[in-house]
Order: structure tokens, then C-alpha cells, then sequence
């Protein structure tokens, strides 16, 4: 039993993370959440030289063939800086296919973000876990018939649609729901980019008229299991986050000087530090585990993904919200940085339809509710 | 990044259930899982017994190398050894102390003379072991141990106090740190001596806890000997061999524990589905929180395994203890005002001892408090206040 990264694994981090420290500064990101919430150049180079979105890719599709846990590793390491490119999205669609979707649909697909396209998944929850035997919250999308082909009609607000090139959406043909795929430019798509609360994350609304569609997968069960590859990415992500957050913090503690020595040497603040790293690093556990359960023991996944999400949510919402106290007054100001983990963090659990519905799915999931 | 057992580690699994399924029996399967925290009243004797069977098939000891004795089992091999004794409801072990802490100390810094001599009882179930740290002004505190400990001829003359010493009435030696240089302060002139518990010289008085039972004592020594080659270490190296004996209790006895935990929890979530307590909201929230819990702390402790993961005991520590109180409350919650009346004169059961004694978790072994200390000052490096 081993639950160290190996040498590639730690090579590839470094590599990452000495790519975002160059050119996913502060101000970088700024730049590009203030603008049209998309780090164009930077996402060019993470899928072109670096080649990050095909990490988990079959190598017949093109892909380096690694597992989650290296995806993860990305993830964590972008995650960390909140740059505004749609990877977590990207990855997630392409587990999606790999994990869900049947080869001869999923597989074209998966070529393409190896090489590549950005995707974007929505799961039609509305922000509503699934759970048992529940169906999806919002049936917006309909599968309809025109001659052989399929295709959809319908609205959904979608996290980082504006920038992809492949949309994994969860329909509904008459009661059975299904995760359907379509190309952001097919006739009949129509992609309008919002303006979001988490500046770093865009969402647009998406709206189908007759859009042609491929069916990926039919069932419940295929969008309950979409949806635990997305708490897995999330888990890791929040967990990157919320490291840097408290990075960031507990620097700023050493460095402040109040009442004549630094303030992080007051046991007010020092125990607060103490109780967040100490969830942070069960919440990063428990992220990591669950990035090696995807490939290593999917069994698991249906109870382990949500747990990991909730977790790590909450340990990105606790970092944040305290990130902001501990830094005083520059906390509260436009130009630190505190603020974007915030609304990242309110974000992540709002779209996950709050984490005391997530929990209470890993309750429902693992027997003890219900 | 690999969680799976290997085939090796699961053959020594098989061979453990083999084990424990043979020698269970009788007497000691009808303790089921009696002593440990909170019930160390419980069968002592039986339990000695049983840990003198241990000794014979070889299961004490299993970290230590196999010229002291041991199995020099890795850290996979002792977390299923400790999880499958967890998992077969065998009875708490009575040398804690003498096992985890004083044998890997010896072994580690103590003379060939002294291995010889300690090791071997400790490996046949004979001679059980407390600590002596604590004292009623060393606390948090350690250093400010204030016990004397003086050379005189062939023997040290001890004479001073310790306190919350667990099983001191059982115990046949005591380890513990004591001032040895007049004078000396803080953590400077400290020695580790081994004492013999059964003489005229110390006096034990248990102590009345909050659930109406005794496991810790005072311990009084009054001109109380041990022979002078009873130090480990060098006379005055004795904060850094305490420190030491600390460090050993690694994330392994953190895994078996959680088996423990996770047995309580079910049977609160059982009786909170008997008392219909599980329809309420909050109490269902609850419940599916500790459960949560617990999983992350399996999985912190699983990365604490692995070498190169910086996860400290203070964590752990900061994990369990809390979540542990919290359960004391589920436990007695889910049962409501049934769980207002205890059996005269005042015998509590599971959940109300459960709940009482928890209030313990947070306090010893380093108060949450000094937890949170060591965390910012070790691991994030906050500065002192």
C-alpha cells in the first residue's frame, strides 16, 4: 500500500507548477477574469506543448494514457492559482467519456481533447444532487427524434460552455435521462456568456433548438456516475485553492505587525491557522484518495466522490472566508486576492447544490440514511 | 500512488484471522472487546492472561527487529495485525505502554544490558509498564517536571509525585522522566529512569474520574530506589529520549482505533434508528457527519503511512479527539431522557460513559490547546507568543 505520488507524478507537478508561477501570476489572472474570463495564451500552451488534457487519454486516442491521479495533480496545481481556463471542465468531460460514454461515440471525442478543444459538462442537476432512486432536479433538455438523428431542444446555464469547443450535457428522452454530446458550433446551438459572481469561472447560457446531439450513455445510473467524476475534480481543486489560500494567510501572519510583533504569533490567530491546516490536509487525504479511486477502486466512487467534495468544499469555504478576516482591512479590498477564493469557494458549493445536500447523498449512498 | 494490499500483505492477514480465530475462545472471546479508555476496570485479569497468549504466538512486539526479539514488521504489517485484532473484537491490551512506548525507546537508545533484561518480559505478556510524566505542575508543561531523582552509590533516590498515570496499580515498572541535576531547569537535567513499581518507597492513589471509575492514579514516591544503571541514555538526556518515546506512536495505533470508532458509531446509528432519533433532521445530519469524519481520518491516516507525507500526530490528534466527544454526545442524544438514568449506585452504560469519558480525548496526550500550538509553530512556523 502506497499513498506517495511516484517520481513522474512528482515531476509533472513541478513542471505544472513552475509553468502557472511564470504565467499565472496574480496579475495574470486578473487580467483575464476582468476581461473576457479566459487565459487564452495560457490555455494554448497547458494544451499544446504541455499537453495536460490528453494526461488521461487512451494513447490510441491520442492521450499520454495516465491516470486520474495525474489529472489531479493538474487540477490541484491550476486549482491553486484560480487562472481562468476551462481545464477542470476539460478533464472532467474526458473521464466522463472514458468512464461513462460508450467507445465508439466517446472515442472521436476524446481525440479531440487530447489534442486540445476545450469541453464543458453539464449535468442537468440544476445544482441539485442526485441521490437513490431521485431523477434529475431540472429536466430542461429534451432528446427529440428527427429522422435517424437525435436531436435537443432546450436551456441550461453551463460552466465554461463560452469557451469550449464539445458540450457533455445531461437530456432527458421522455422520463429516462441521458448524457448527450454536441459541438458548440452545430447549427441550432446558441452559447450567450454571463457574467458570474466567480469571475475566474464563467458560465454561459446555452440555449438548443433541434441541436444535433450523439447519446453517450442512457440512465440514471450514467449521470449519477458523471456527476461523481466531477466532485472528485472539484474535491482536488478546492483542496489546491484553499492551499494557497492558507499559504498566503499564514505569510501575511508572520509579516503584520500590530501591538509592536506579528500578529500570527497572537494564539487567536494561530489556533485558527492550526484548525484549518488540520482540515485542509484530512480534506487533501481524502481528495487524493478519491483521484485514485477513479481508476484504482471505481467501486468506491459512489460514496468517495461526494464525501471528497463536500470535505474539501468545505475546507476551500473555512480558508477563504478566514483568509479574509486575518488579512483586515487589505482583505476586504478589490486589489488582494482574497476575494476570488471566496467567491470560488461560494461558487463551488451553489453549484454543487450546497454541501449538506451532498452530504446527506453520501449518507443515502452508504446506508446510514434512508 | 497504490492503496491496494499486496499479495504478501494479504496472506499475513489470512494468517492473523487464522490465528485469532484459533485462540479467541473460551475465556477471552467472552471479553469480547472489555478495557481500553474509559473501561480499564474491566477483566484485568483475564486480559493478562490473554496477553500472555499473545506473547507465546508472537504478536507483541511486531515493529521490533528480530534480534530484539520482534517480527520487524513494516508499518503495512502492523496496521493489519492491529486492524484484524480490532475487527475480531479481541480485548483492549494491558501494556500499551510497556509495548508501544518504553520497548521501542529501549531498543532504540537503551544499552544491550537493558534490552536484555526489559525486552523479553514485555514480549512474553509479563511485566507491564506506566508512565511517569505528568505531574500536578507539569501538565501541558512537561518541563516543568519537578520529581528528584538523586545518585547515591548503586542507586538513584527518587522522591516526588506524578500523576494521571494510566494502570499504575497493574503496572511493574514505570518509566519516568525526573530531575536529576539540583537546580537545572526546564528541559536541561532531566533523566529517563526505570523504576520498580512494587516497593515501600511509592505510594499509588487511583483517581475518582467523572464517570465514577478509576484508570489513572496518583503516584507518590518517597525515597523510592531504582538501581543505577536504570537510566536510558545519558543522565540529563532525559527530555530528549521522552520526546523520543513520543514520536513512536505513529499513524498505526491511529488505523486500529478507527476500527474501534467506527464499531461505536454503528451502534449509534443503530439505536438512533430503534429511538427514531434518525428522523430528525439535525440528528440525521449529525450522524452522516461523523460517519464522513471518520472516512477522512482513515484516509489521513493511510497518507500518514506513506513516507514523504507530511501529516503530523498533532493532527491526527486534533482530529480524533474532537470527533470522539462529539460521538459521546450522539450517543446519548439519540437515546434522550432513557439516557438520563444510570444503575444505582452509579454504574453508567455504554453511551453514558461513552459520552463522559470523551471529555478526557481533548485533554491528555497534548490538550487540543497544545496541539494547535505545535501546528503553527512546527508546521506552518508561526512565531512563539
Amino acid at each position: 500500500m502506497d499513498f506517495s505520488f511516484n517520481e513522474d507524478q512528482r515531476e509533472l507537478r513541478a513542471i505544472v507548477a513552475a509553468f502557472l508561477e511564470r504565467h499565472a501570476t496574480s496579475q495574470a489572472v486578473r487580467e483575464a477574469a476582468e476581461g473576457d474570463g479566459f487565459a487564452a495564451e495560457q490555455w494554448g500552451r497547458l494544451t499544446g506543448e504541455m499537453e495536460l488534457t490528453g494526461l488521461a487519454v487512451d494513447p490510441d486516442r491520442g492521450g499520454a494514457g495516465a491516470s486520474f491521479v495525474e489529472v489531479g495533480i493538474a487540477i490541484e496545481e491550476i486549482g491553486r492559482t484560480l487562472l481562468p481556463v476551462p481545464y477542470l471542465s476539460t478533464v472532467t468531460a474526458a473521464a466522463v467519456l472514458t468512464h461513462v460514454g460508450e467507445d465508439a461515440e466517446a472515442g472521436p471525442l476524446l481525440e479531440r481533447i487530447a489534442g486540445g478543444a476545450a469541453a464543458a459538462v453539464e449535468l442537468g442537476d440544476g445544482g441539485a444532487p442526485l441521490g437513490g432512486d431521485r431523477p434529475p432536479a431540472a429536466d430542461v433538455l429534451h432528446i427529440g427524434e428527427a429522422g435517424d438523428a437525435v436531436t435537443v431542444d432546450g436551456e441550461a446555464f453551463v460552466v465554461d460552455a463560452g469557451t469550449a469547443e464539445i458540450l457533455v450535457l445531461a437530456a432527458r428522452r421522455d422520463e429516462e435521462p441521458a448524457l448527450v454530446a454536441f459541438e458548440a458550433g452545430a447549427p441550432g446551438v446558441s452559447i450567450e456568456p454571463l457574467a458570474t459572481l466567480d469571475q475566474t469561472r464563467r458560465q454561459a447560457r446555452v440555449r438548443l433548438d433541434g441541436a444535433p446531439a450523439t447519446v453517450l450513455a442512457a440512465g440514471l445510473d450514467a449521470v449519477a456516475r458523471a456527476r461523481d467524476l466531477r466532485s472528485v475534480a472539484i474535491a482536488v481543486e478546492s483542496v489546491g485553492a484553499a492551499a494557497r489560500a492558507l499559504d498566503e494567510t499564514v505569510a501575511y501572519l508572520k509579516e503584520r505587525v500590530q501591538f509592536g510583533r506579528p500578529i500570527g504569533s497572537f494564539q487567536a490567530l494561530k489556533h485558527r491557522c492550526a484548525d484549518l491546516a488540520t482540515e485542509l490536509e484530512a480534506a487533501r487525504s481524502t481528495a487524493y484518495y478519491a483521484t485514485w479511486a477513479v481508476d484504482g477502486a471505481p467501486e468506491e466512487l459512489a460514496v468517495v466522490a461526494p464525501l471528497a467534495e463536500a470535505v474539501a468544499g468545505a475546507a476551500l469555504l473555512h480558508v477563504a472566508a478566514e483568509a479574509i478576516q486575518m488579512h483586515g482591512g487589505i482583505g476586504f479590498t478589490w486589489e488582494h486576492d482574497a476575494h476570488m477564493y471566496l467567491k470560488r469557494a461560494k461558487a463551488n458549493e451553489l453549484l454543487a447544490g450546497g454541501y449538506r445536500g451532498v452530504r446527506r447523498l453520501v449518507g443515502e449512498r452508504a446506508g446510514i440514511l434512508g | 500512488m497504490d492503496l491496494r494490499p499486496t499479495a504478501a500483505d494479504e496472506t499475513f492477514r489470512q494468517e492473523v484471522r487464522e490465528w485469532l480465530g484459533e485462540h479467541l475462545r473460551g475465556e477471552f472471546a467472552e471479553l469480547g472487546g472489555a478495557g481500553g479508555p474509559g473501561r480499564e476496570h474491566e477483566g484485568f485479569e483475564v486480559r493478562l492472561a490473554w496477553e500472555q497468549e499473545l506473547g507465546k504466538g508472537g504478536w507483541i512486539g511486531l515493529d521490533l527487529a528480530p534480534e530484539h526479539g520482534g517480527r520487524g514488521a513494516g508499518l503495512d504489517r502492523q496496521v493489519i495485525w492491529a486492524e484484524e485484532y480490532a475487527r475480531a473484537g479481541a480485548p483492549a491490551r494491558v501494556n500499551h505502554m510497556g509495548e508501544h512506548l518504553l520497548a521501542p525507546t529501549i531498543a532504540h537508545f537503551g544499552t544491550d544490558a537493558q534490552r536484555e533484561r526489559f525486552l523479553p518480559p514485555i514480549l512474553r505478556g509479563e511485566e507491564l509498564w506506566c508512565q511517569g510524566y505528568s505531574e500536578p505542575g507539569a501538565g501541558s508543561d512537561l518541563a516543568a517536571v519537578r520529581t528528584r531523582a538523586r545518585l547515591d552509590g548503586e542507586v538513584w533516590r527518587i522522591d516526588g509525585q506524578k500523576v494521571w498515570t494510566s494502570l499504575a496499580m497493574h503496572a511493574d515498572w514505570c518509566f519516568a522522566v525526573v530531575r536529576s541535576e539540583p537546580g537545572s531547569e526546564r528541559h536541561r537535567g532531566l533523566s529517563y529512569l526505570l523504576v520498580p513499581m512494587k516497593q515501600p518507597g511509592i505510594e499509588i492513589r487511583p483517581i475518582v474520574q467523572i464517570t465514577g471509575t478509576s484508570e489513572f492514579s496518583e503516584v507518590f514516591f518517597e525515597d523510592a530506589t531504582t538501581d543505577a544503571a536504570n537510566v536510558v541514555g545519558e543522565p540529563g538526556e532525559g527530555w530528549k529520549l521522552a520526546m523520543g518515546t513520543l514520536g513512536f506512536e505513529r499513524g498505526v495505533a491511529t488505523l486500529a482505533q478507527q476500527i474501534g470508532f467506527g464499531r461505536e458509531l454503528e451502534a449509534v446509528i443503530a439505536t438512533a434508528r430503534e429511538t427514531g432519533a434518525v428522523e430528525d433532521p439535525e440528528i440525521a445530519a449529525r450522524l452522516v457527519d461523523a460517519w464522513i469524519e471518520l472516512r477522512t481520518m482513515r484516509y489521513q491516516a493511510l497518507r500518514s503511512l506513506s513516507d514523504g507525507q507530511p501529516v503530523s500526530a498533532s493532527m491526527s490528534k486534533l482530529l480524533w479527539g474532537p470527533w470522539h466527544r462529539r460521538l459521546g454526545e450522539l450517543a446519548i442524544d439519540v437515546r434522550g431522557a432513557d439516557a438520563t438514568r444510570v444503575e444505582a449506585p452509579y454504574t453508567l452504560d455504554g453511551d453514558q460513559a461513552l459520552f463522559l469519558y470523551t471529555r478526557a480525548d481533548t485533554i491528555y496526550a497534548g490538550s487540543d490547546e497544545i496541539q494547535r500550538n505545535i501546528i503553527s509553530e512546527r508546521m506552518l512556523g508561526l512565531p512563539r507568543g
